[in-house]
């Protein structure tokens, strides 16, 4: 047991960040570009260790996004849950590809989560219907997911996670 | 696979934690319980901004050190000029609203807070404070800053606590022109721009550009009489059976980190006393409560609910917070120093 897992504190260290980025505050213009940083940092883990990072990892982490955020609760643990499962199903396919085709799929898991806790959000009158603009953070987070992939790929290997 | 039906198990159980947590309040235990764990995140994000004020404290010329005292030393004066003359009035004001059978004004006590982040998402207007159920906070506490009111207690974590702000769409608050006593609703808007839009205003109403609107303090949330925001648009359109009028909220809403807590009003507080949680620092509006009571058992009865997210005040309550007799005649506020903590 002890020689299957090892360096998890890796994991939970990069999810830290990943809070902390996620709740800095931005200013108002920009508050639309921020990039999805939980969800990304889960998508890395889900393809690249998928034995360690599952369904359940994933639904905890959006349950302390939700405290974070103060939204309602398992508002994003269904909506992570939801990216976890196709990032993992999909885990060997995005291993293979380039970094511009990680992006492109980066990209669609970030609307379509961003799509889905808009809607809940909506649907629990957290939120009132607004224009798509929101979408754009999924584009900065396509953007930014090469050199944050490289980044973890570095830790992950310097640290032997497994 | 077991994969699909792992997600569809938890699918279902996101479902479940969401309806519970929107209709019930069992959840409110786990929330607090995970309020501990978010903790640290909270004051590591914050650590940058403590690091500039204590630069910014530390790392201060002598001479401007010097010249702030001095400039603070005579506003003080100024101030404590003022105070003279407010608690002459305020006696006086008791006395007569004694004879008028009226209730005396709940000398707010506060408490200093800091604003260490607001809401990430685009919909809400929130912050979140660093004081929480450790220093007493109650949901339902109003936030002020050093100009107006800015918000309310809507979350209270062990440490934090979520204010939804008086810009936030979804809420509204109780206000009247402060030259002539109109009383309205501001609700904040519904666009881009933080401001407040007086809701059901009539078009004959003696509302004009540059009026100072007070928060009224019916609907029972908010104390009378603070600076809530400034007119400054009246459009009268014939084909529209109300008028249009927005404000600008004067309390410096993305500028300032230092804000105050406002204790509860004592009708608040006999609500709040039930759920078990011993506020520290609102010990002396307790004394008033138990005139009040009669007040609240006339509210349940009337079938008012409490007021939740949105502090529309009830038909039923708008008269309400009027007519109790006080029961000492001259309450001379306390000495201001004295109040804070």
């Amino acid at each position: 047991m002890n020689q299957r897992t090892h360096g998890s504190w890796v994991i939970f260290l990069s999810f830290f960040v990943a809070y902390l980025l996620a709740i800095v505050p931005f200013p108002e213009w920009a508050m639309n570009y921020r990039p999805q940083w939980i969800a990304m940092v889960l998508i890395y883990w889900a393809m690249a260790l998928p034995y360690r990072v599952g369904i359940g990892f994933a639904w905890v982490a959006g349950l302390l996004m939700d405290i974070l955020e103060g939204s309602l609760l398992g508002l994003n643990a269904l909506a992570l849950a939801i990216i976890a499962y196709i990032a993992l199903s999909l885990h060997q396919r995005l291993r293979m590809f380039s970094s511009l085709q990680q992006s492109g799929v980066v990209l669609a898991l970030i609307g379509l989560h961003l799509m889905m806790t808009h809607w809940m959000k909506i649907a629990a009158e957290q939120a009132v219907a607004s224009n798509l603009l929101f979408l754009l953070g999924a584009l900065s987070s396509a953007f930014i997911w090469p050199w944050m992939f490289v980044l973890l790929r570095q830790m992950r290997r310097s640290f032997g996670v497994r | 696979m077991s994969l699909e039906y792992r997600v569809a198990a938890f699918v279902v159980l996101s479902v479940a934690v969401m309806f519970a947590d929107s209709r019930f309040d069992y959840l409110d235990r786990l929330r607090y319980s995970l309020g501990f764990l978010t903790a640290p995140v909270y004051w590591v994000a914050d650590t940058p901004a403590r690091i500039s004020y204590w630069i910014d404290d530390v790392f201060v010329s002598h001479g401007d050190l010097i010249d702030e005292n001095e400039r603070l030393r005579e506003e003080l004066l100024f101030a404590q000029r003022e105070l003279q003359l407010l608690a002459g009035l305020a006696t006086e004001n008791n006395r007569l609203r004694a004879l008028q059978e009226a209730s005396a004004n709940v000398d707010g006590r506060v408490l200093t807070a800091e604003i260490i982040n607001i809401s990430s998402s685009t919909g809400s207007r929130r912050v979140l404070i660093n004081r929480g159920a450790t220093d007493g906070v109650l949901e339902g506490q109003a936030l002020l800053d050093a100009h107006g009111l800015m918000g309310q207690v809507v979350e209270v974590l062990p440490f934090t606590s979520w204010v939804m702000l008086i810009t936030d769409s979804r809420h509204g608050t109780p206000v009247q022109v402060n030259r002539n006593g109109e009383r309205a609703i501001a609700r904040g808007s519904r666009g881009e721009v933080p401001e407040l839009e007086l809701e059901y205003v009539p078009d004959t109403s003696d509302i004009e550009v540059g009026d100072l609107l007070v928060s009224s303090g019916l609907g029972q949330r908010f104390p009378k009489d603070y600076p809530v925001a400034e007119v400054t648009s009246v459009v009268h359109d014939r084909g529209q059976p109300f008028a249009t009028i927005k404000a600008k909220p004067l309390a410096q809403m993305d500028r300032t980190r230092h804000v105050m807590l406002l204790a509860l009003a004592s009708n608040e507080l006999e609500r709040s006393g039930q759920s078990g949680i011993a506020p520290v620092w609102v010990d002396n509006a307790l004394s008033k409560g138990d005139k009040r009571l009669g007040i609240e058992e006339q509210i349940d009865e009337l079938g008012a609910e409490p007021l939740e997210e949105v502090v529309n005040p009830a038909p039923e309550t708008l008269g309400v917070d009027e007519p109790v007799p006080s029961e000492t005649g001259d309450t001379v506020p306390e000495d201001p120093a004295a109040g804070q903590e």
